[in-house]
This record gives C-alpha cells, sequence and structure tokens, in this order.
C-alpha cells in the first residue's frame, strides 16, 4: 500500500509539472487545438465550407505564430524537449512556412476548392506543421520518432489525397519509401537504446555508452538512425520519392513540402550530430560526402527537368545539400548562417512556387515549354521569376548570395579551425556547384523571354493582385541583399521573452 | 569638385534605367534619348572626376591616402559571436590604376548609346537593360570593397545575358549562355578566394576602436603580437586593406606569415591562381577564351562594343587590383607562366584571326591576341611593364570600339560579314574606307596611334624584366612580336580583300544599300580616331595619372619579393 501511494505521490508532481510544461509546447497545443476545431467544423457544416476552414486554418496558424515567439528556452517534460533561442526561431519560420503556404493555397480558385471540399487537406497539413514542429525541439528518440512518423504521415495524405492516378502512385511510392526509411530508423534507435540504456539523446550517458561501443556496431546504428532524418530532409541517397510528389502534389502544399520537413529536419540533425559530436564516428565525413552528393546528384538532375515543378524538387534536394553545409560547419556562426539560409530559403522557394503557380493557372501545366514568351507580355512576372531563380542560384544582388556567402563562410572557418579535408571539398564543390544551378534556373526565364510565344495566352486570368503578392513574396529577397543585418537582428530577436 | 562624384556616376545610368522603366508605351522613342543623355551626363561627371584627379599624389598602393574622390561609409556589419564580427563598406575610390578605366568605360558607354539608337524591338527591356549594365560597369572600376566589387561585377552578367540572348544573332540563345557561364565559373572562382579572404584580413581602424586605439601601427603590432582578443578582431572586405600584409589576423590561412597549405601547396598560392582564372576568363587568355568569339559575334553591335571595350578590361583591372595586390609573392612565382599565356596568347589570337572569314570574328580573336599584351606586361612587374598593360587595355578599348562600330556599319547594310562576300569597297565608300584604315592601322600597333604607345611600353618592360626584377625571361617578348607581324598580316590583308581592287559584292541588290556613313556614324567614329591620334601623340595626358600609382605598385611588389 505504502509503495503505491509513492507512485501516486510521484504522480502527482509528474502530472503537475506536466501541466507546467505544456506552455513551452504552446504551438504545437495551438494547431492540435485548430486541428480539432477545423474537424467540428467540418462534420457539422455542409456547404460552402472553404471561407470557415480557411480562415479557422489562418487563425490558428497565426495564433500559433505569436505563441511561438512568447516561450522560453528550457527542457519540457522531463528532456523529452530542448528549447533553445535557436531551435525556437527555427519553430517560427516552420509556422510561418504554413501561414504563407495559405496565403499561396488562397490565390487560386482551384486550390480554394481543393482545401475546401473536405476538413482533410487542412487537416493535414497543419499535421505536418505539429510534426515538425516538434521534431525539430526533441530529444528524445521514441518522440523524435513519433514526431518524424507525424510529419510523414500528413505528408502521405497530402500527396495522395487529390484524386488521380499520377498522384495515387506518388503517394503511394511515397508511402513505401517512408515505410521502409522509417523501419531502418526505428531499427537504428533500437541499437542506440541498447548501447546505452536511454532514450534521451542529451542525456550525458547517452554519449558516455556510446563512447564505449566499437566502430562498427556504433557507425550501423549512426548510419541507420541519420538516415531517416536524411528521408525527410531529402538529402541523397533518400532523395528519388521526391521529383514524382513534387509533380503530384498541390503546388502550395508542395511548397510546404519544399520547406518544412526539411527545415525541422536540419534542426533535429544538429541536436543529435551536437549528442554525438565528439565520439569515435566522423559524422562530418559522412554527412560531408551526402552533403557534396547532394548538391551535385541534385543539380545535375535538374539539368534534363522540363516540368518546372520536378525541377524544384531536384533544386530542394540540392538546398538539402547546401542546409546540411551548415550542420557539418558546426559552430555559432554556422547556426547563424543556417537560420539565415533557413530564412531565405522560405522566401525563395515561395516565391518560386508562387509564380509557378500562377503559370500553372496561365497555361494550365507546369511544362516549362508552355511558357513561351510570357515574360514578353507580362513583364513584370517574368522579372519577379528572374529575381527568384538568381536568388536560387545565390548570385547578388539577392539575399540568396548572402545566405550562401554565411554558410560557406562558416564552413570555412570551421575548416580553417579543424584542417579536416572533408570541409574544404564540401566548401569548393558547393560553390562550384552554383554553376550548374545556373543552367536549369535560368531555362525558365529562357523559355519566358528568348522564346516566341506559340498561341496567345489568356492575360485575365491574372489579376493584379497576384502580381502584387508575388512581388511582396519576392521583394525581400533584394531588399535583405543590401539590408541582411536587417534580417540577423530580426532572426536574433524573434523572442520577446518576458 | 562635386562632393560623392563617384556615386553620381554609377546612380546616374540606374536612376536612368527606372525612368526609362517609368515612361509610358507612347513615349517610345523617349527611351533612347534619356539613355544617350544619361551616359552623356555620366561622362561629362567622369572628365571633371578625371579633372580634379591629382596625378602627383606618391603613396603606396595599398594605403588610403593614395585613393582620391574617396567615399566611405558603412553598409552593414554582422555579429557572429565568438568568431568577431564583420563589416561591409560602400567604398568608392579611384586612383591612378582605376581612374583610366572610368574614363574608358564613361566615352565606351557613351558611344555604346548612341549606337544603340536604332535599336527597333522591344526598346523599353533593351535601353533599361543597357542603363543598368552602365551603372554596373562603372561601379566595377570605382568600387574598392571586396563585396561592393563582387556585387557589380557579377550583376553585368545579368543584362548581359539578356541583352545577348535577345536582341542577338542567330545563335544568340547559345552564345548567352555560355557567356553567362564561362564567367560564372570565374565568379566562382573568384568568390571562393573572396571568402578566404575576409576570414582573415581584419579592419584595423575598427578594431582599434573597439579596443580603444587609434594609431592604425599600434593596432597592427597588437593583432600581430596576439594582444587583441578573437571576439573584437572585425573582419573586413576592404581591397586597400587586404594588400597590406599587416592586416593579415595571425595564423589565418591567407595570412603571409603562417605559410597555411592547401593540399600541401602554398594557400597563397592556390588562391592567386584561382583569382588568376578568374579574371582570365574574362579577360580572356587562352585557354580560357572560347566564349568570346561566339558572345561578340552573336551580339547586337552596340554590346560588342560595351563587351569588348570595357568588360574585358575588368578582367585586366581586376587582376591588378585583387590577384597582384593582395598575392604580390605568388604573382612573382607565377609570373613566368602568366608571361607565357600572355605570349601564347597574342600568338594564338593572331593566328585565329588570320583564318577567319567573318570580320567580326576576327576582330574578337585580335581581341585575344591584344589582351596577350596586357598579361605580358603584368607578367614583367616593371614600371614599364604594368603602365603598358593599363595603357593597352585603355587604348585597345577605344580601338575595339571602333572596329565593331565599323562591323556593325557594313551588317546594318547588308546582314552579312563575310569578307569574301566583298571586294573594292574603297571605290563605293571611300569615306568608310578612311575610317577603316585609321582603325585597322591603330590595331596593328603603327606609331602616331594609342595602340603604338602601349605595346612599345609592355616590350620595354618585358625586355627590362629579366635584368630589374627577374620575372619573365628575354625570350619572351622576342617571340611576342611575332604578334605584331601577324597583325600586320591579318589587317592589311583583310584591308586588301575587302576595300582594294575592283569593286564586287555578293549580291547586286547590296550595291544601293552600301551608302556611305551617316552622321550618326561620323559621331561615333570621328571622336573615337581623334582619341586615338590623341592619345598616341600625346600620351602624357594618360601616363600623368597612372604613373605614381603605377610605382607604388611595383614598390608593393618589390618590396613583397624580397
Amino acid at each position: 500500500m505504502k509503495e503505491q501511494s509513492n507512485i501516486v505521490d510521484g504522480l502527482g508532481e509528474k502530472l503537475s509539472e506536466i501541466a507546467g510544461d505544456l506552455f513551452y509546447l504552446g504551438p504545437e497545443v495551438t494547431l492540435a487545438i485548430t486541428i480539432i476545431l477545423v474537424l467540428v467544423y467540418d462534420l457539422l457544416f455542409k456547404d460552402k465550407k472553404e471561407v470557415g476552414i480557411f480562415s479557422i486554418g489562418f487563425v490558428g496558424l497565426v495564433f500559433a505564430l505569436v505563441i511561438s515567439s512568447f516561450i522560453n528556452a528550457g527542457t519540457p517534460f522531463g528532456g523529452m524537449f530542448s528549447l533553445n533561442m535557436w531551435n525556437l526561431t527555427i519553430k517560427f519560420l516552420l509556422i510561418l512556412g504554413g501561414v504563407l503556404m495559405l496565403i499561396m493555397a488562397s490565390r487560386d480558385q482551384k486550390n480554394i476548392n481543393r482545401f475546401g471540399k473536405s476538413g482533410e487537406l487542412m487537416i493535414a497539413s497543419l499535421t505536418v506543421i505539429m510534426g515538425a514542429s516538434l521534431m525539430s525541439s526533441s530529444t528524445n528518440l521514441l518522440m523524435i520518432y513519433v514526431a518524424i512518423e507525424l510529419t510523414s504521415i500528413g505528408s502521405y495524405i497530402l500527396t495522395g489525397i487529390v484524386r488521380g492516378r499520377k498522384r495515387s502512385e506518388a503517394a503511394l511510392k511515397y508511402v513505401l519509401f517512408g515505410g521502409v526509411s522509417s523501419a531502418i530508423m526505428i531499427y537504428g534507435m533500437s541499437w542506440l537504446y541498447g548501447f546505452t540504456g536511454t532514450l534521451n539523446i542529451s542525456d550525458p550517458t547517452f554519449f558516455s555508452g556510446l563512447s564505449n561501443v566499437p566502430i562498427l556496431p556504433l557507425s550501423i546504428a549512426l548510419v541507420m538512425t541519420i538516415g531517416g532524418f536524411l528521408f525527410k530532409l531529402s538529402a541523397f541517397p533518400l532523395h528519388i520519392w521526391s521529383p514524382d510528389v513534387y509533380q503530384a502534389a498541390p503546388t502550395p502544399v508542395v511548397a510546404l513540402f519544399s520547406f518544412v520537413p526539411k527545415v525541422a529536419a536540419i534542426a533535429l540533425l544538429i541536436q543529435f550530430v551536437g549528442a554525438i559530436n565528439t565520439i569515435d564516428f566522423d559524422w562530418q565525413l559522412w554527412l560531408g560526402i551526402v552533403a557534396i552528393a547532394s548538391m551535385t546528384v541534385g543539380n545535375f538532375s535538374a539539368l534534363w527537368q522540363k516540368n518546372a515543378k520536378r525541377m524544384m524538387a531536384y533544386s530542394s534536394i540540392a538546398h538539402a545539400g547546401f542546409l546540411l553545409v551548415g550542420v557539418i560547419a558546426f559552430s555559432e556562426s554556422g547556426n547563424l548562417a543556417l537560420l539565415f539560409y533557413a530564412a531565405v530559403y522560405l522566401l525563395m522557394n515561395y516565391g518560386a512556387f508562387l509564380l509557378i503557380s500562377y503559370f500553372e493557372k496561365q497555361t494550365g501545366s507546369a511544362n516549362i515549354n508552355k511558357l513561351r514568351g510570357i515574360g514578353l507580355d507580362v513583364p513584370w512576372l517574368g522579372v519577379l521569376v528572374v529575381i527568384v531563380m538568381i536568388a536560387l542560384t545565390g548570385l547578388p544582388p539577392t539575399a540568396g548570395f548572402n545566405a550562401k556567402l554565411l554558410i560557406f563562410s562558416s564552413i570555412w572557418e570551421s575548416w580553417q579551425g579543424s584542417g579536416a579535408q572533408v570541409l574544404l571539398w564540401v566548401f569548393i564543390i558547393g560553390l562550384l556547384n552554383t554553376v550548374v544551378a545556373l543552367f536549369y534556373y535560368l531555362r525558365i526565364p529562357y523559355y519566358l523571354f528568348f522564346k516566341r510565344p506559340e498561341k496567345e495566352i489568356d492575360k485575365a486570368k491574372l489579376t493584379s493582385i497576384d502580381i502584387v503578392w508575388g512581388t511582396i513574396f519576392v521583394i525581400p529577397l533584394l531588399v535583405l541583399f543590401f539590408k541582411s543585418d536587417w534580417l540577423v537582428d530580426f532572426l536574433n530577436n524573434i523572442n520577446f521573452v518576458l | 569638385m562635386i562632393q560623392g562624384i563617384l556615386s553620381y556616376i554609377i546612380f546616374l545610368p540606374l536612376i536612368a534605367a527606372a525612368v526609362v522603366l517609368c515612361l509610358p508605351k507612347r513615349l517610345e522613342s523617349s527611351y533612347r534619348i534619356v539613355t544617350v543623355v544619361a551616359t552623356g551626363l555620366t561622362l561629362l561627371l567622369t572628365i571633371i572626376a578625371v579633372y580634379s584627379f591629382d596625378g602627383g599624389i606618391a603613396e603606396n598602393i595599398n594605403s588610403e591616402e593614395n585613393l582620391q574622390l574617396l567615399e566611405k561609409s558603412e553598409w552593414f556589419s554582422l555579429d557572429l559571436g565568438s568568431l568577431g564580427s564583420f563589416s561591409v563598406d560602400y567604398f568608392l575610390a579611384v586612383d591612378g590604376i582605376s581612374i583610366p578605366m572610368l574614363l574608358l568605360a564613361s566615352i565606351v558607354l557613351f558611344i555604346g548609346a548612341i549606337s544603340s539608337w536604332n535599336i527597333r524591338q522591344k526598346k523599353k527591356g533593351y535601353f533599361a537593360l543597357y542603363l543598368l549594365l552602365s551603372g554596373s560597369v562603372l561601379g566595377c572600376f570605382v568600387a574598392l570593397d571586396f563585396f561592393l566589387f563582387y556585387l557589380f561585377f557579377e550583376f553585368m552578367l545579368l543584362p548581359m545575358y539578356f541583352l545577348i540572348g535577345i536582341w542577338g544573332g542567330p545563335r544568340k540563345e547559345y552564345a548567352a549562355i555560355k557567356f553567362f557561364i564561362y564567367t560564372l565559373i570565374g565568379s566562382i572562382l573568384i568568390l571562393i578566394v573572396m571568402i578566404g579572404l575576409y576570414n582573415s584580413v581584419y579592419d584595423p581602424v575598427r578594431t582599434g576602436a573597439e579596443i580603444g586605439v587609434t594609431s592604425i601601427e599600434q593596432v597592427q603590432t597588437m593583432v600581430q603580437s596576439g594582444e587583441v582578443a578573437r571576439e573584437d578582431i572585425i573582419k573586413s572586405f576592404n581591397m586597400i586593406y587586404m594588400a597590406d600584409q599587416a592586416n593579415y589576423i595571425p595564423g589565418s590561412l591567407l595570412s603571409q606569415m603562417s605559410g597555411g597549405e592547401i593540399i600541401g601547396k602554398s594557400a597563397r598560392w592556390i588562391a592567386f591562381l584561382a583569382l588568376l582564372i578568374g579574371f582570365a576568363i574574362k579577360l580572356p587568355s587562352f585557354p580560357f577564351h572560347t566564349w568570346l568569339p561566339d558572345a561578340h559575334v552573336e551580339a547586337p553591335t552596340p554590346i560588342s562594343v560595351v563587351l569588348a571595350g570595357i568588360l574585358l578590361k575588368i578582367g585586366g583591372y581586376g587582376l591588378i587590383r585583387t590577384a597582384f595586390s593582395f598575392f604580390p609573392d605568388s604573382a612573382f612565382h607565377y609570373s613566368w607562366m602568366i608571361g607565357f599565356f600572355g605570349v601564347f596568347s597574342i600568338l594564338y589570337g593572331a593566328l585565329n584571326a588570320l583564318a577567319q572569314k567573318d570580320i567580326k570574328k576576327l576582330i574578337a580573336y585580335s581581341s585575344v591576341s591584344h589582351m596577350g599584351f596586357v598579361l605580358l606586361g603584368l607578367a614583367a612587374m616593371t614600371v614599364e611593364g604594368i603602365s603598358g598593360a593599363i595603357y593597352q587595355m585603355f587604348s585597345h578599348g577605344l580601338i575595339t570600339s571602333m572596329l565593331f562600330l565599323i562591323a556593325g556599319v557594313l551588317y546594318d547594310r547588308t546582314q552579312d560579314r563575310l569578307i569574301e562576300n566583298y571586294g573594292g569597297l574603297a571605290n563605293r565608300l571611300p569615306r568608310f574606307t578612311i575610317v577603316v584604315g585609321i582603325a585597322f592601322f591603330a590595331s596593328l600597333g603603327l606609331p602616331g596611334f594609342s595602340g603604338f604607345i602601349a605595346e612599345l611600353m609592355v616590350f620595354l618592360g618585358a625586355f627590362k624584366s629579366s635584368a630589374v626584377i627577374g620575372a619573365i625571361p628575354q625570350w619572351m617578348p622576342v617571340v611576342a612580336t611575332i604578334g605584331l607581324i601577324l597583325g600586320a598580316g591579318y589587317y592589311l590583308w583583310t584591308l586588301q580583300r575587302m576595300f582594294m581592287g575592283k569593286y564586287w559584292v555578293k549580291k547586286a541588290e547590296w550595291t544601293e544599300r552600301l551608302k556611305d556613313l551617316n552622321s550618326r556614324e561620323y559621331l561615333m567614329l570621328v571622336p573615337l580616331a581623334v582619341l586615338v591620334f590623341w592619345f598616341g601623340i600625346f600620351p602624357d595626358t594618360l601616363m600623368s595619372l597612372i604613373n605614381s600609382s603605377v610605382e607604388g605598385f611595383t614598390d608593393l611588389l618589390n618590396q613583397a619579393i624580397r
């Protein structure tokens, strides 16, 4: 009896601790409530649901965004999560990615219908964002697994929910790939648990446990675990699913895919490599090879793409490599560069997908050779495309250049400090990849301006509000080139901790 | 003397570009007027700047006292935590090396604007892009912060890409992307070095402010002896600081003292090579020249003029300003190779020119040949050699602009550029023939023209080199003289085939279209011809601007070698 009361006593304490810690998960809780609200609304109403669903989703996301900037750093739920200024900023960007996705979706009647028909699309999107947000801060292997699965399952639904043969095929591929990679990942995690006896990667026993393991089983376990993260990052060699998925899914959803899970996976990787940094396993070498391969394979494969969304899929594989560069640098300036890169990447990728969705609206498909001569008819749109593509390539005068400069500077510094050869190769090959990237990014402006239009396009479909939104998405890329300290200050001061 | 004159020079074309974009379509004919007025005003401002430039200031190239018309204010700075911080400046100034380039750029851009007069399609885009290009080209020559320089250097590629790709000849798309990709490879190499450099160089003034020391020398000694904490060091993109070895953070990879290595080779050598290749692509030197004939041939006439007249010079200017100034020891180490590629380019370009059937291609290859002299002069590392290289860039800019305008005159009338399709044009177009004669003789280096002075100085410097500094052997200038003979060969041969003998053209209908020069063409060609004469007869006009800076520059080289 006495023993049981002890447990109950402890339980009471634990419960109040958990309830107290709940505020740390404010954004996720907000999103969960929003999901329930959408669900209930969806059940109660029959027709014309789009306004309700959109506004609930939008308000929920904005609310989560606001809450995310009022959270303290800490390790709530007994070390299940580790929140610091850095990943709180990442969280802010992730949720911002969700807000911008809704704005993008609301620019196209087809997408409004898709979202409005039933609550599923909205719920799945919110789930992805919630999972990603959890992923970016978890330090417990089990929590990491749950967060990754939450993100993945939401993504599978988003890919397959709009009917169509292509889409079903892509969704099925995605599910199979995802299933296999998460099985491998959890197998790796089970090894890690076996080695250390703890699931908490920030626990000192986790580190000391791993230090005693021979290199071969340790490498196998770590490679399997990190493989699961790389799947979410869609880095080489776990990138094969992404082109099909990107081509099939609705464009705003693709924009979400290209940013939210990726950046969350990067945040997770930062936490994870921080936990395993000084043990025998040379993670910088492995991730360095992955980064080089992602950049090179992504860029070279993009050269042959005829569909803009498919091309962007390969581009996002290459950008996964660039994001990895910041992880490999593993320094304070590397983390700052990553934040900067992530913020700029958000702007340029969403800008690119917004403009692609305009072209889809005009020409009915995302095929690049359907874009002939549009730039001459709608010059402002063409100029916006040029700016976005130059930013994605990483050339001045766009913030894409500053992002590249910062991220590659951090790897140079790390190399200067440690002298590890792989860092030098990441640095050189990464920068030379820009040349390859230019070639395919310029293809869209090339068709827009250099080719003669085949037939008159219907200009009426594009309203001036569309153009204004395009401008709002794109102009920051120019402004932040000239004033990158604004973005850095903003990112450093996002948290108004009281 | 106008305050902030260099900013006006850069921003005037950019503002004009915005004006062109805002003007409604019914005022289409006014775009070209805006362009000509803007570039004209820029030229006027540049002449004022040149006039107020004092050529007598003889300071070291790596001190700010050497600079004139200086404008410097902080652009942005980023705090990188424990690794210190870095700052980027809006830093413009001229010295004896950049002022001739600035003058040349203004002249050629003005001529190019006049030459754009009869662009017929998509005028708004054309003139806006032309003005954007003008602003960034001018900015490139006066920016002394590496970040700012790189911005201008990269940004000119984009307008150029569209100008060639939309308004060019039959293979324009191919030429445009080839130009862009080639130059981008060069810029990436430069970017790699730029990242390495700003991580190795600190700003002594700002670092001094951080630790409360005002004397620059004292800050430098303190940093070199490791008394300054890492987070107090403020890194810098300043190109003047980069040229002073005392401003390198001790232990950083590119510092001369630390002897850093990359894959077993001196890091400074590798960095120098990367800069050398980066700018040699732009120059262009053999074996990186293959983009040039395509781009020149396909580009519309005004763009060819700007491309050959100014853009190539950025390659030479960049070599002097960055590679040679930052890594003088490595420059000396590789001087033999640079000289060799210079000589090879001279001969290879000339032999290629001899074989061309298309007159524009001939001129393009002659550019490769003439740019070889720039490399040869630089490799010599003597006062005469480097002055000659700068003089050659200036003179070639004027002459080659003339040559491309001439090719444009012919192409405007017949849409054909093949040498073999014409004969005895002197009978039909006597005045045009006189202008062609002047341009050809100037280009082959006849005394009395500016090209002669330039090549003479390069040869003097190259011959002296082995005795004075030991940078390149004597056989190099000897072999390079063959290039002069070949030059005379292809120009005289072309003159003979196209203009001498009995009048004959391939298609009969060309005859009535072949009218002699009109007044607009005179307006472009006559001033250029006068300038080519002027700088051939009174070289001191330009030399007095260049001289003291070049002496400062060679002092820097000599100090580093000893």
